[in-house]
């Protein structure tokens, strides 16, 4: 039942973070910020919009990518196995990517472009993360993950790669290349507006539970760690947003590709040896 | 004409039925022993095929199919002077011989169907279109044989009639470039060769006998070396870097011949070899080949990024999943052998799904370069909806070679608690998926580029080339009934993505949000006309020669350590 109700209730729970985080962000540069609902302002100022389309697929695409992410975040509430969400996780971003590259336009083109190189960069390490998952738990079911202790510890490398993830697709500094808003004005999300703008809005704010609930993997049974771990990823992700400048897309690649695989085998070669 | 057709279609029924009615009656494995006559007729036509060889070698001037083709005599001479004296069955038919006879009758039936309609296309003879369809069953033919075989002789002769049919349709339009490629195909093969009949010899020597299950039972750990010369035939055929040039050069065949190589024929013996030989590999061996197949799948997927021709790109990509199923049957455990015949089989109905419709672009569009295929979901939505699945049915759940895809991870995380090494296999295997992923939504990107809602030329496509699609699209759809069945992943998993990926066409064609207002791209107040382009990655000269110097050198790894 909790669980409905949490699946249920996702984008807006999604929403508030989004929202809390503005205030934090905010707080951190000494300014007042919106309020915390200002979200859910925004969206209702969106309804009110008249609709402009370029092409019904780049809308339905659009519209898919939110429809799967939904997905996504309730298969990970249910407990299912954790690499088959990564894959369909990977679904998603796919629908959008299309959408970006089915209208002709040179910034959703780019911003196309650039999700897919992010999810180079980002995927394999998803990928061995699962895998150290496995290793430690001999099961990729999140409903396992979840009764077991916590595995901070003997995959803590794999979660400083986790780490570098996270930004990639919050669109945080300094890998936030891929919206990039002053550069390509927000890559693929140019094309959409009004209702269909809405959809992306909510995706975005699902994204936050996708990361969040990974990152509680790492905590296992523990809640008290989830928190904490909540909270000083929340922090320190805010933080580094503030504090940095965006990198360019070839360095993000090398970077988080380079950091993510080396810090990932070194963890799967120290979780052989045990 | 029209009897021609009908005869062939009832054919490939028939062969179809018989591949189906083996499998459900499936049980013990089928041995036989062929008589004597058999034998005589084999070495004799050993001698023909080689002396061929010989003969197209000097006919065009070619040192390397000379050379191989006098080695190959060579040993097939010494072959003939050593007299084993375990003997076993010649033919025996198990449960993977079953898979395959159902990817090669089944697959190739389709692609020959499809065939037919294309050969007419072309400006042969009659006579040539005709021999064309001939000699494409004759491969299928072929290829049951060589699944059933269990003697490494007659297996031998088989491998050299394949490398000949492959000779032979490669360079079936006579021009100047086809030839140039049938005789690289040819020489690259004959290696292959040349790898078997030094397994023969070592075969003989060490443990007296030339049949596979003789020497796979009885084999020591120190000495693999037969299993070794054939797993190196295995990756000649399966085209594994740096063998692969022989299996891009196909390409200009015509396209059921590339269907058909990269499909059902040829390229599936080196994987089949493999799922004969993995119980005789020690633990050395086993993860070289692991290494080696993973290495190929990551690196075959990163050069088939900088590539534009269409049949290239589906060739690399078939290359990189060659490697991986080499290395799922090289790792052995039930988990990575059920995977890898998964990928097999998906594999090939996506391949020949793809192949065909790159047919269908020369044919009807006159397209080959991605770059041309700019929009084509306006001119012709079927080839386009038969593209997007075939490239979905590689990459994303619930299909086959996704299923595989997820079974390979599974199998070789459990391997890293043996051997740490797994780990790079795991990452190879990591970021050549990813990689490939990159490489079919560059291509499926393409496709969807549409202009704003601009109406043009829709074009109809022959019967005969639709037909083959639809009938491939089904055992799809059959393949995810049977996953279900067999309870690969849970139906939840299986049941929301098919939705998913259904409901987009779906409302493809009925949204069309007509109260919506439609309005031109942003494009910062800018009047000028843009193009937009596909996106490309450089791959430099030397990227290229540092991963077939490491495949190499992997292979030399795997015999000297054998050796040592």
């Amino acid at each position: 039942m909790i669980e409905m109700l949490l699946i249920l209730f996702a984008p807006l729970i999604g929403g508030l973070l989004y929202g809390f985080e503005r205030i934090v962000r905010a707080r951190m540069q000494n300014r007042q910020g919106p309020p915390l609902l200002q979200p859910f302002y925004d969206m209702y100022k969106l309804i009110d919009k008249q609709a402009f389309i370029v092409n019904p697929y780049h809308s339905i695409l659009g519209i898919m990518h939110f429809v799967t992410l939904w997905i996504v975040v309730a298969f990970i509430i249910l407990g299912q196995n954790l690499l088959y969400v990564i894959f369909l996780h990977l679904l998603s971003t796919i629908f959008i990517i299309l959408a970006g590259f089915s209208v002709k336009s040179i910034y959703s083109h780019i911003g196309a472009n650039r999700e897919l190189l992010a999810m180079l960069a980002y995927e394999p390490i998803l990928i061995m993360m699962a895998v150290g998952f496995f290793m430690l738990n001999g099961s990729f079911d999140i409903s396992i993950i979840r009764e077991k202790e916590a595995s901070l510890f003997p995959l803590f490398l794999l979660f400083l790669a986790y780490l570098t993830v996270i930004p990639i697709k919050l669109k945080k500094s300094p890998f936030d290349a891929t919206e990039a808003h002053q550069e390509i004005v927000g890559g693929v999300e140019i094309e959409f507006s009004g209702v269909f703008f809405e959809f992306l809005y909510m995706a975005k704010w699902l994204e936050y539970i996708f990361v969040y609930l990974l990152l509680f993997l790492f905590a296992g049974n523990n809640i008290l760690l989830a928190t904490a771990l909540f909270l000083i990823v929340f922090l320190l992700l805010n933080l580094i947003d503030n504090a940095t400048a965006r990198i360019k897309m070839n360095h993000l690649i090398k970077i988080v590709l380079g950091v993510g695989i080396t810090l990932g085998m070194c963890n799967l070669l120290g979780l052989s040896y045990v | 004409m029209r009897l021609k057709n009908l005869s062939v279609i009832a054919f490939v029924m028939v062969l179809s039925a018989l591949s189906l009615g083996n499998i459900f009656a499936y049980g013990v494995p089928f041995e036989m022993n062929l008589p004597d006559v058999f034998h005589n007729l084999f070495i004799f036509l050993d001698a023909v095929v080689l002396l061929y060889f010989l003969w197209q070698g000097i006919l065009f001037k070619h040192s390397y199919v000379i050379l191989f083709a006098l080695v190959q005599m060579l040993l097939y001479g010494a072959v003939m002077l050593l007299s084993p004296s375990v003997v076993s069955s010649d033919i025996l038919v198990d449960n993977i011989s079953s898979v395959m006879y159902l990817v090669i009758n089944i697959v190739g039936g389709i692609i020959i169907v499809f065939a037919l309609e294309y050969i007419e296309s072309e400006t042969f003879t009659r006579v040539r279109k005709n021999s064309f369809i001939a000699m494409l069953f004759f491969f299928l033919a072929v290829m049951n044989f060589i699944v059933s075989t269990n003697n490494i002789e007659i297996f031998f002769l088989l491998f050299e009639l394949t490398t000949l049919c492959s000779y032979v349709l490669i360079g079936y339009r006579g021009d100047e470039l086809s030839k140039k490629n049938a005789l690289q195909a040819l020489w690259m093969n004959q290696i292959g060769g040349v790898a078997i009949l030094m397994a023969l010899i070592f075969s003989i020597l060490q443990y007296d006998t030339i049949y596979f299950d003789v020497l796979i039972t009885n084999s020591e750990p120190l000495y693999l070396l037969p299993i070794v010369f054939l797993v190196l035939a295995a990756f000649v055929k399966g085209a594994s870097i740096p063998f692969e040039n022989w299996l891009l050069g196909a390409m200009v065949a015509p396209t059921p011949v590339s269907a058909i190589l990269h499909s059902a024929t040829m390229v599936k013996i080196a994987p089949f070899l493999m799922l004969k030989l993995f119980p005789a590999m020690s633990g050395f061996v086993s993860l070289t080949v692991t290494l080696i197949g993973t290495f190929v799948f990551f690196s075959a997927s990163l050069l088939a990024l900088s590539k534009d021709y269409f049949k290239e790109i589906l060739g690399l990509s078939t290359i990189a999943l060659l490697g991986l199923m080499m290395a799922l049957a090289a790792i052995g455990t039930p988990e990575a052998i059920t995977a890898c015949l998964v990928l097999i089989v998906f594999h090939a109905i996506s391949k020949a799904l793809l192949f065909l419709q790159a047919g269908i672009l020369e044919k009807s569009f006159h397209l080959k370069y991605v770059d041309d295929i700019d929009g084509l979901v306006n001119r012709s939505p079927l080839v386009v909806f038969f593209i997007i699945i075939g490239f979905a049915s590689l990459t994303l759940p619930p299909f086959g070679a996704f299923i595989a895809k997820f079974m390979a991870i599974e199998s070789i995380a459990g391997e890293i608690h043996n051997n740490p090494l797994y780990v790079f296999a795991l990452i190879f295997l990591a970021l050549g998926s990813v990689f490939l992923t990159l490489l079919y939504f560059k291509v499926m990107t393409k496709l969807f580029a549409k202009e704003a809602d601009n109406k043009s030329q829709y074009v109809k496509i022959s019967k005969y080339y639709t037909i083959p699609s639809f009938l491939l699209l089904a055992l799809l759809v059959i393949g995810v009934y049977i996953s279900f069945e067999r309870e690969f992943l849970s139906s939840l998993e299986l049941v929301v993505p098919l939705l998913l990926i259904a409901v987009v066409p779906l409302l493809f064609a009925t949204l069309l949000f007509q109260k919506a207002d439609r309005v031109k791209e942003y494009n910062c107040g800018e009047k000028d006309e843009i193009q937009l382009s596909m996106y490309y990655f450089h791959m430099p000269r030397n990227v290229q020669l540092t991963i077939s110097v490491l495949a190499t050198l992997g292979m030399w790894i795997l015999v000297l350590g054998v050796l040592l």
